[in-house]
């Protein structure tokens, strides 16, 4: 079984307990304008272009079959609309200007190096955290690569955004150990301004978690002019504090297995943007401060849920 | 002492942030006087300026150096090339230089002593021209080998016998088997050099005997005029304690203290000793008393310590077993971690990890990193080379007793000698050779299994060298540069009359560390894709590029086809298999057999600082790297292994190649101090080190460093004076390094891409 890989980050410490190894899939069903991983957003892969890098051999000129590399007047012009991210010239891009964001990898390729680093998982409580993109997209293969995670007894997290059939999140629990979600706006205009899709379906998703007895960690990503007013900070965490009650009215824990963690934007995607010619919205937001996010944080708090930032 | 009145009584921490402060002020005048200082971070203080010389020489890990001698000392030549040789000379000039050496006391320190010169630096020649072994020249250059022949120390005295015996007793102990011999031997030639031996060690003891006496005098004398009450007594301490010392073993925690930094700073001077071992045994006896008695408390058994690290940047263990496999972790081991937190000054201290380690000194271990960022400590395995040097043939219990005490390495405190780290094979002169050969060799047919063989046969070749060198300095070392000062603190040197050199202890282990691992395996596996399966080169091109340097026609193209494979440690590789059949295949040679004369020899992977001259005489190579560029360090893989950096990556790769007879092939990690600032970010590092060891890692050498301010600080050293890193084995100031050392460093925080 294959799946569209853009990354495979080992020694990922930020997506879950201890030490894990983050495969990224790619393609999302939302569209947020300060996505971190814009190379992830399509579900094909797409040709990164870093011009810096360049070092005009003209290779890439020579391997193209498609006429989006060409030379004028002895110069290498880029044509994205041509472009099939074949990655034909990417083998032949020996200085790294041209990087293919994407790779179809099968289940034991991936396996293959998630298992590096078992040991590290044992010792440290880690496991692998699949993340994207939305995972959840490519359920048949998300489903697979997970369980053969838990056939070798490595522990499993997803992050998923909600915005997916709910029978796809739904089999994916039987093979995951710990959820992580992010709901950026309880607003559903809002969230559809912001990420191209309205909410419902993702606080549905939100509430069937809920049910269950899995462990559910929400992320939410602090956005000046999306959500960064402690109102809007509140109305996520009272959501959040309903989910408890939800999964405590269930017979579950929810107080010790529900949180909240608040993550602060940061510009770092810019380079990323600009690799894949699409225009960087964010591009003129600025990092919350640290006494904003402790501000956020404590209003999360006084809504009765265990809330922390990064 | 600005900013504090001249009645003032000090606490313990404002003492230490006054030793520090004289200690960066000593720092910024060597760094001006001498310039770079591409070593361990010495606590040497310049001579007075009235009494001061300054010299180009040689260091005792055989890197050239600027220093400063004392003037108006010179040696007794007795040899015509004007140098001095053998133990009654040398014991002779030693003790001639302590005899003239200025007297040091801070006075707000609670040990007395400070030492101003480097011994060898006044040994002109440094060995003796009528010992010829210029018929290994020609190999030893073709393979770029560090011989070790004329090496220095490099392996640990066992500081129990001066404990136990004091100088006066250490005088006794000579003389008595001085007349042993004398009744015993009856060949005259051998009886002259046994003589001449107990001459060289009597010398060096009266010598340490008159410094000391000097130093307490003039503690009596600056008692008398001192002012402040506080130093006033401890002035007086320390009259008394080094009148005492003079002939007498040490008592109390501090004079144990006190008699320790003589030892080891004279150590130092004499010919660049920095080991040590395990402090917090050698010293728990006398902590134990002192606590009992009542009269020493944590925070003065702190502060004793850290007057002791001021002035000493030597190797040293905490924890470990003991030789029945029992944990010696104790409270002193907390203790001397804490000074050297307290300190924040460069300092060579290694915690054990292991499973019957207390886990509470790892992690307080990683936590003093976490805050102060002076690189300090670092980790040792320590099962994992207990279980290697057992392999050897030693039993557990002796495996055990091996004590961490330099950068890389341990060694049986006075039992064993190694010549640790002085041994180097450079890979990438050894990978040119078998290039050179094939590529001129019509009859072959040039691929990357041919090159194989080849490297394989140059390898074996610069070993054989390795093990004739290793050979001609056990005979003649002894005549040359004894190792005086170390044997009087060795089991048999004293009582059979023989040097450590020369079969006076009981464990010959001689080390043999191979470089440029990740160079040559890179090198391999680029010709390999790039080459043999590709095709995307022909051999013809390849030579031509490596001899032109990359600088001809489609030289940079096709530097960066050769260097962007997958690299060694980017995980499930060819380059990955490949730096496990090259660490295999030179441990499999240096263990095939022992050298001629039956020395055992152990492989290790480390370059120590030498990636810069090793580089410098190495051209081009298939690697992507430049002619004269600085080789790959130890074993690590070269920066940019892989997009992600992961740390786990370069530990399961570094786990891979260990040799695994007890030598190391330690990880050289460089980690953001984000990671500092998370939750759970020392239960990272914790994990982390714990798994490289699981793994089979042996030591770790760790910097938590700023990319932005160690490059600030690259550009305008200045800014940062107090910046510590841990180049290789050893830390020291960031300012203290000359540019490309600096840039070293930088180059691994920065990975392409």
């Amino acid at each position: 079984m294959e799946g569209v890989i853009f990354s495979i980050q080992r020694f990922s410490i930020h997506d879950g307990p201890g030490i894990r190894t983050t495969v990224f899939l790619k393609g999302c069903s939302l569209h947020c304008f300060w996505c971190h991983n814009p190379e992830g957003i399509r579900p094909k892969p797409d040709l990164q272009f870093f011009p810096d890098r360049c070092i005009a051999c003209n290779e890439c000129v020579r391997v193209c079959q498609h006429g989006a590399s060409i030379l004028v007047d002895g110069v290498m012009v880029y044509d994205r609309e041509k472009c099939i991210a074949c990655g034909e010239c990417v083998d032949t891009c020996y200085s790294g200007a041209r990087v293919l964001a994407g790779k179809t990898m099968t289940v034991d390729a991936v396996m293959a190096e998630v298992l590096q680093d078992r040991a590290f998982y044992e010792t440290s409580k880690g496991g692998v955290t699949l993340s994207g993109g939305e995972p959840v997209l490519q359920a048949a293969f998300s489903y697979e690569l997970l369980r053969r995670c838990k056939a070798e007894g490595i522990h499993t997290a997803i992050e998923t955004c909600g915005n997916v059939r709910w029978e796809d999140e739904e089999r994916m629990l039987q093979v995951t150990d710990l959820i992580m979600m992010d709901i950026k706006h309880m607003d559903s205009a809002k969230h559809r301004w912001a990420t191209g899709a309205p909410n419902e379906r993702i606080l549905a998703a939100a509430r069937k978690f809920a049910a269950t007895d899995k462990p559910i960690i929400f992320r939410i990503p602090v956005i000046p002019t999306v959500n960064d007013t402690v109102e809007e900070v509140t109305a996520i965490a009272n959501f959040v504090h309903e989910l408890v009650a939800i999964r405590n009215a269930a017979g579950g824990d929810g107080e010790h297995t529900i949180s909240l963690e608040l993550l602060p934007f940061h510009r770092l995607a810019g380079d990323k943007y600009r690799s894949l010619d699409i225009d960087y919205r964010a591009r003129d937001l600025k990092t919350p401060t640290k006494e904003h996010m402790m501000m956020l944080t404590e209003a999360a708090q006084a809504c009765a849920i265990e809330a922390r930032s990064r | 002492m600005i900013g504090i009145s001249e009645a003032q009584e000090l606490t313990y921490d404002q003492r230490i942030d006054a030793l520090r402060a004289t200690k960066m002020r000593i720092t910024q005048e060597k760094q001006q006087i001498i310039g770079s200082m591409n070593h361990d971070d010495w606590g040497l203080i310049l001579p007075p300026a009235d009494r001061r010389e300054i010299v180009q020489t040689m260091s005792a890990s055989g890197m050239p150096i600027t220093d400063a001698l004392i003037a108006g000392f010179q040696v007794q030549s007795n040899h015509p090339s004007g140098g001095f040789f053998g133990p009654k000379a040398v014991g002779a000039n030693y003790r001639a230089l302590l005899e003239q050496h200025p007297v040091y006391i801070d006075p707000v320190s609670s040990l007395a002593g400070g030492y101003m010169a480097n011994f060898m630096s006044y040994r002109k020649p440094h060995w003796n021209p009528d010992l010829d072994f210029s018929f290994l020249h020609a190999d030893q250059q073709k393979y770029g080998l560090g011989s070790g022949i004329g090496a220095a120390q490099h392996f640990c005295h066992d500081l129990t016998i001066g404990f136990q015996l004091g100088w006066g007793g250490l005088l006794n102990k000579i003389r008595r088997y001085r007349e042993v011999q004398q009744s015993t031997v009856t060949d005259q030639a051998l009886l002259a050099q046994k003589l001449d031996f107990y001459d060289g060690l009597e010398s060096i003891v009266l010598g340490m005997q008159n410094w000391i006496q000097r130093t307490a005098d003039e503690a009596r004398a600056m008692n008398k005029s001192e002012s402040n009450p506080q130093r006033r007594e401890n002035l007086e301490a320390l009259a008394d304690i080094n009148t005492r010392l003079v002939t007498e073993p040490p008592k109390t925690f501090r004079e144990a203290c006190q008699w320790m930094n003589w030892y080891q700073m004279a150590a130092r001077m004499f010919n660049g000793n920095g080991a040590l071992g395990r402090l917090d045994v050698l010293l728990q006896p006398y902590y134990e008393r002192d606590s009992a008695l009542g009269i020493l408390d944590d925070e003065e058994a702190i502060f004793h310590l850290a007057c002791f690290l001021v002035r000493n940047t030597d190797y040293i263990q905490l924890g470990g077993p003991d030789e029945n496999g029992k944990d010696t972790t104790t409270r002193l081991s907390f203790l001397a971690l804490e000074a050297a937190h307290r300190l924040k000054i460069p300092a060579n201290i290694g915690v054990c990890v292991g499973d019957e380690v207390d886990p509470d000194l790892l992690r307080r271990g990683v936590e003093i990193m976490f805050e102060d960022k002076c690189a300090t400590p670092k980790f040792l395995g320590i099962d994992r080379t207990t279980e290697g040097f057992m392999r050897n043939g030693y039993t557990s219990e002796v495996a055990r007793t091996r004590a961490y005490s330099g950068c890389h390495w341990s060694a049986i405190p006075g039992r064993e000698y190694t010549l640790n780290d002085c041994v180097k094979i450079n890979f990438g002169k050894v990978f040119e050779a078998a290039l050179q050969e094939m590529m001129s060799d019509a009859s072959l047919q040039p691929s990357t299994e041919t090159l194989f063989t080849l490297y394989a046969r140059h390898l074996r070749r610069a070993v054989a060298t390795i093990a004739q060198g290793l050979d001609y300095h056990m005979e003649h070392y002894h005549q040359v540069f004894p190792e005086l000062f170390l044997d009087l603190l060795c089991y048999g040197t004293i009582e059979k009359g023989l040097d450590a050199s020369h079969g006076g202890v009981e464990y010959y282990n001689l080390c043999v560390d191979g470089s440029a691992l990740a160079t040559v395996t890179d090198s391999f596996a680029a010709l390999e894709q790039r080459i043999d399966r590709q095709k995307r080169m022909t051999w013809h091109e390849i030579v031509r590029h490596l001899d032109e340097n990359w600088a001809g026609a489609d030289g940079e193209k096709a530097r960066l086809m050769m260097k962007s494979i997958p690299r060694y440690g980017s995980g499930g590789s060819r380059a990955d298999e490949w730096a496990v059949r090259l660490s295999d295949l030179f441990t499999k040679i240096v263990k095939e057999k022992p050298t001629p004369n039956g020395f055992n020899m152990i492989p290790g992977l480390f370059s120590w600082a030498n990636t810069i001259p090793m580089g410098k005489e190495l051209g081009a190579t298939p690697n992507g790297r430049r002619a004269g560029e600085p080789i790959s360090h130890g074993a690590n893989p070269d920066p940019g292994y892989r997009k992600d950096g992961a740390p786990t990556a370069m530990a399961v790769a570094i786990a891979t190649v260990q040799p695994g007879y007890g030598n190391t092939a330690p990880m050289q990690m460089e980690l953001d101090p984000g990671i500092t600032k998370d939750e759970g970010g020392v239960d990272h590092i914790v994990d982390l080190i714990k798994t490289h060891f699981d793994l089979g890692g042996t030591q770790i050498n760790l910097n938590i460093m700023d990319a932005e301010q160690v490059l600030e600080a690259h550009k305008d050293p200045s800014k940062y004076p107090d910046l510590v890193v841990r180049v290789t084995g050893f830390s020291a100031y960031f300012a203290s390094l000359s540019p490309d050392f600096r840039q070293l460093v930088v180059d691994r925080i920065l990975t392409e891409g």
